[in-house]
């Protein structure tokens, strides 16, 4: 491509082709206003604020539609633009109100800042009146849309980037507004209240209504936000010690000006006022507070001695998926080289374990192979078993733009229907827990009719003649008998997965949390690599629930592991991690999270030590959970709040907020991003690192790092996946630039077309009819979930003040028929109960649940639905199955 | 929007059809909407999703749409349009006087539609008939001239018709 020569302001400067005079001019340093114009938007030209002249015609065009054409003489300041562009402004401000002086939009206000650049004074024409505010009582957004000045951002932002179709004007002339649909509030339409719009409105038309903290920002700083995988991109906006609001990330191309309510709104979780904001101490049965060094040394004295009396064995820990990678490594390093024991998990465990071996045996890595953005542009993607609304909110973003703007096909199975479900192409509804059937029917298909990638198979694969004479079974009549989906769909779906130059995958915890979950992940993996969409184009797409799933397991904290996924049993790994350390290292396997329970209950394991997890609502069994922690010799518990689990220790820790510290945390794509000190801890609470590091030294083994920087350098050296990361030049004043992100991917070869290994081998796998059918007692299948306003066990969100208002309890969902039948109307109480437990709640009509199936989200402490599972161990991954059960229900 | 008349609910099965006769084809919008309007005589907001799923858009792009033109209608209107011009030649002519008539003699307001569903009354900024002024339209016919009388007896033509 020829590159553009234009004069810009007398000054010659190149562009290529296609560029607009904006684009060209921004990225030349001259400042040219916008209002209706967002790099993340398509250009509409609507406000015209941003005209130029060309000098050669004398001709005034808008610089954000217009591209740039050889010889031009743009002038961005000529009287003739000054004048016309003071007169667009006037207009707009003369239907605009008075209120800048208490506009919470302050310095934000782009309108504002245009206006007082250009010295245009509010009031110099005659004002036309203005529609009112809109009453609206929802917790997140209040619109005044008589500060609107229709530049369409919030609309084009919520059909392009988010694909939600919330808004959209009405009416036209001075009537015209963005509206929903009817025109009723936020609450009542389709808005997920993900705060974009808010965050791209120029004015103060579209705000963020109770704010934890009100204020004229003082700085802003970038982090990822603490919740799902996804690692969105964050702006805090601070003052005083406080976060006045959350945007966007500016220039992420993880979430690319968007975010989801939570990431949006969340935060408020740091500000709770049940912190824990001291070390606390339990005697005769009562928490009393204490100093550090009390809190500390006790926990090291009883470490000590239940080690020296039991033997390392006896001490298990749990890291946490929601702390940052060097605070795992950390955790590990001291339960490995301090403790003695690979008695060491992480939360992650109980959703996305099925990854380690899943994709690390026939891929050879354990995580998502190829990139969001790859995602976005693949021809087909195949959805399966996961409401990615709740689950990976921006991933289902991209899903949507990838369909309707990029002509993508999307295949979803799903027995529930999900905000992707009017998008796909072919929506299928297998019966619960037969999904490896209906994915080894699509497999056979491929192999059969001769779809696959026959070039890819044999140069880049191994083992695919077992792989075809293990998929004879799965004749599209025996998948169609098995799952209930129509033969000829499932054919369908296949020969649309074969035939796609780039298809993708996309799962989540609806596949890995089942006792099969594992061999499930394989079955993908087998049909990625049969049509050729791993290791170059396409992928798999592997989602993790919490911000640092995927970093804690990169870590080592899994107790067969080390970090970087050596294994404990391989000499020359153990070596050297053993040599760095200064110590001898056990190569036996630990024990995985759920296992801790059970030797625990043997007596085996004495003491635990947890970090950030909440063991009694996140396990199946808590009856029993609960009581095993109970009766620990010793139990120890690092958390923000006083959680269910937290109430059990004997030492409660105060760990500080993902905003209070420093490091990184490692989305479900592999990328590495750094999570950045906002605001002081809270009270006397400490990073978890800080914890870490202090508790080492209380035992009387220091470990030698004086910053959170040399655990990064020495994980930079023992993890090959993170060979090259580093802080680098990030803390310069001013411009926060981080060498981290430059090229988040170098080290994963799998986007590089190669599989680490050099081969991807098929492994084989066989449907088993799933354990959790529905008998005539207990006769609904209950399905559990996530939800959107929630995460994990909702121990942060439940203490945003906003999330919770919004969402404040547990429901049950069932099909308005079923309920009829045993007799309970919406709103009714129930109890749901199965042969372990039950919980009480209310009743939600949903009509399209499939016949016998209800579901429930899984985030409510009041409502704890893992009451009602038995523990129940897929045997690879030792995931508990927490998914689906048997229940029955009883009206109260 | 319209101001809202009891009605009993729209019949969607002829969207549905209208839909299902070009099924495979992405609907242009516009068309589309008029021809629901043609034969439902307006389009029932119940219409919006259905329209909206046939035409791959969202829901509120198709009422950003019906909101934006002023032919479109999203409340039942009568079996008569009656519009009264409006207009400065009309008005120095005696038009106040004339949609006062017709608002007596149909017992309605502007925008608004007779209880037995015979009349919807509007008004336009002008005819484009100036000669006749003042004027009024009823369906596609031109009136013109008017006087009270004569308006009584246009409307009664129409009362009558079809019965
Ligand atoms: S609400 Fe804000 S973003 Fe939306 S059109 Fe009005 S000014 Fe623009
Ligand atoms: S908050 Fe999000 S979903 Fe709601 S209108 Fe704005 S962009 Fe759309
Ligand atoms: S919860 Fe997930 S999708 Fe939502 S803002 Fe945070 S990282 Fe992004
Ligand atoms: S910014 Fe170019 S027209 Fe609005
Ligand atoms: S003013 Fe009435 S027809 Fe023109």
């Amino acid at each position: 491509m020829e590159a553009i020569t234009i004069t810009l302001n007398g000054v010659e400067v190149s562009g290529h082709p296609g560029m607009t005079i904006l684009e060209l001019a921004r990225e030349s340093g001259v400042d040219i206003p916008t209002l209706c114009y967002d790099p993340h938007l398509i250009p509409i030209g609507a406000c015209r604020i941003c005209l130029v002249e060309d000098e050669r015609s004398g001709r005034l065009s808008a610089s954000c539609v217009t591209p740039i054409e050889p010889g031009m003489v743009i002038n961005t300041k000529s009287p003739k633009v000054m004048e016309r562009r003071k007169m667009i402004l006037k207009l707009i401000l003369a239907s605009h109100p008075d209120t800048c002086l208490v506009c919470d939009k302050g310095n934000r206000c782009e309108l504002r800042k245009i206006a007082s650049d250009m010295e245009v004074g509010l009031i110099e024409l005659v004002k036309i009146p203005q529609l009112a505010t809109i009453e609206e009582v929802n917790p997140f957004i209040e619109r005044d849309l008589s500060k609107c000045i229709l530049c369409a951002k919030c609309i084009r932002a919520d059909h392009e980037l988010v694909v939600q179709g919330a808004i959209e004007y009405i009416n036209r002339g001075f009537t015209s507004k963005p509206a929903t649909l009817n025109d009723e509030p936020l609450e009542k339409s389709e808005c997920t209240f993900c705060g974009t719009c808010v965050a791209i409105c120029p004015t103060g038309a579209l705000m963020e209504t109770k704010r934890p903290y009100s204020g004229t920002t003082a700085a802003i700083v970038s982090t990822i936000c603490p919740f799902c995988g996804c690692g969105c991109n964050i702006d805090l906006e601070v003052k005083d010690n406080q976060i006045v609001r959350a945007r966007p990330g500016k220039g992420s191309t993880v979430n690319r000006g968007t975010l989801c309510v939570k990431g949006s709104y969340g935060f408020d979780f740091t500000r709770s006022a049940e912190r824990l904001t001291s070390p606390l101490v339990k005697v005769n049965g009562d928490f009393q507070v204490v100093s550090w060094e009390e809190a500390l040394g006790l926990v090291a004295s009883e470490f000590k001695r239940i080690k020296e009396n039991y033997g390392s064995g006896s001490l298990a820990l749990l890291s946490s998926s929601k702390c940052t990678n060097e605070e795992n490594y950390l955790l590990q390093r001291f339960a490995r080289s301090i403790l003695g024991t690979n008695n060491i998990d992480n939360g992650s465990r109980l959703y996305s374990a099925a990854n380690i071996i899943g994709l690390g045996s026939p891929v050879g890595f354990p995580g998502t192979t190829n990139h969001l953005d790859a995602l976005e542009q693949s021809d087909v993607i195949l959805v399966t078993e996961v409401n990615l609304t709740s689950a990976a909110p921006i991933v289902e973003y991209a899903v949507k733009r990838a369909v309707k703007y990029k002509g993508a096909k999307l295949l979803l199975i799903d027995p529930l229907q999900t905000g992707l479900s009017s998008f796909a192409h072919l929506w299928l509804r297998p019966k619960i827990g037969t999904d490896i059937a209906f994915i080894n029917g699509m497999a056979r298909v491929i192999v059969t009719e001769g779809l696959l990638d026959e070039e890819f198979v044999t140069r880049k694969t191994d083992n695919f003649e077992a792989l075809s004479s293990e998929l004879e079974r799965y004749t599209p009549e025996y998948v169609e008998q098995v799952t209930g989906v129509p033969s000829d769909d499932m054919r369908h779906a296949a020969q649309l997965f074969a035939g796609a130059t780039t298809a993708s995958i996309v799962y989540g915890a609806g596949i890995t949390q089942h006792v099969t979950g594992t061999n499930c992940v394989m079955a993908l993996a087998n049909l990625a690599m049969l049509t050729g969409n791993i290791g170059r184009r396409g992928g798999i797409y592997a989602l993790q629930r919490d911000c640092n799933g995927q970093g804690a397991c990169d870590m080592g904290t899994i107790p067969n592991l080390l970090p970087g996924y050596q294994s404990v049993e391989d000499t020359e790994s153990i070596k050297k991690f053993a040599d760095c350390w200064g110590t001898s290292l056990s190569a036996d396997v630990g024990l995985t999270a759920v296992e801790m329970i059970e030797h625990a209950k043997d007596g085996k394991v004495m003491s635990m030590y947890i970090m950030g997890e909440n063991p009694v609502l996140s396990f199946p069994n808590s009856t029993l959970v609960k009581e095993v922690l109970e009766s620990l010799d010793f139990l120890v518990v690092q958390d923000m709040f006083l959680t269910e689990t937290a109430k059990l220790a004997n030492v409660v820790l105060p760990a500080a907020s993902f905003a209070e510290k420093e490091g990184t945390f490692t989305n479900f794509e592999g990328r590495v991003q750094r999570v950045r000190k906002v605001v002081e801890p809270l009270g006397d609470s400490l990073p978890d690192s800080e914890i870490v590091l202090r508790l080492a030294n209380s035992m009387g083994c220091p470990m030698p790092y004086s910053s959170l920087q040399q655990v990064m350098d020495e994980i930079r050296d023992l993890v090959p996946l993170y060979q090259g990361i580093g802080y680098g030049s990030t803390e310069t004043k001013g411009e926060r630039r981080d060498e981290l992100d430059r090229d988040p991917f170098r080290n994963r070869r799998l986007y590089k077309g190669q599989f680490p290994s050099g081969f991807g081998r098929f492994s084989p796998v066989q449907y088993e009819p799933p354990v959790e059918i529905p008998g005539d007692e207990y006769n609904f299948t209950l399905l559990v979930g996530s939800i959107l306003h929630h995460s994990g066990t909702g121990s942060k969100t439940s203490r945003s003040p906003r999330l919770s208002e919004f969402s404040p309890e547990a429901y049950v969902e069932i099909g308005p028929s079923d309920a009829e039948q045993i007799g309970i109307g919406q709103g009714d109480e129930v109890k749901v109960i199965s042969p372990l437990g039950e919980v009480t709640t209310v009743v939600r009509f949903t009509t399209t649940l499939p016949d016998g199936v209800i579901v429930m989200p899984n985030s409510f402490s009041s409502t704890p639905v893992n009451q009602l599972f038995d523990i129940v161990l897929d045997p690879l991954s030792k995931t508990p199955a927490l998914k689906a059960c048997a229940v029955k229900l009883e009206r109260i | 929007m319209d101001k809202t008349v009891e009605t009993a609910k729209p019949d969607l099965k002829q969207v549905d059809e209208i839909l299902s006769r070009y099924q495979d084809q992405k609907w242009p919008l516009i068309p589309l909407l008029q021809e629901v309007q043609d034969e439902i005589g307006y389009i029932p907001p119940e219409a919006i999703e259905p329209i909206a799923r046939g035409t791959g858009l969202f829901p509120v792009q198709v009422q950003g749409v019906i909101t934006f033109y002023e032919q479109f209608h999203t409340t039942p209107r009568g079996k008569n349009i009656v519009r009264v011009c409006r207009g400065t030649a009309c008005h120095v002519r005696g038009g106040r006087t004339i949609l006062k008539i017709v608002k007596q003699n149909l017992d309605v307001e502007e925008g608004e539609t007779t209880p037995d569903m015979n009349f919807t009354l509007e008004t336009v900024p002008c005819l484009g008939t100036c000669f006749l002024a003042p004027a009024m339209m009823v369906n596609k016919n031109y009136y013109g001239k008017l006087a009270p009388p004569k308006v009584r007896n246009i409307l009664q033509q129409y009362d009558n018709a079809g019965d």
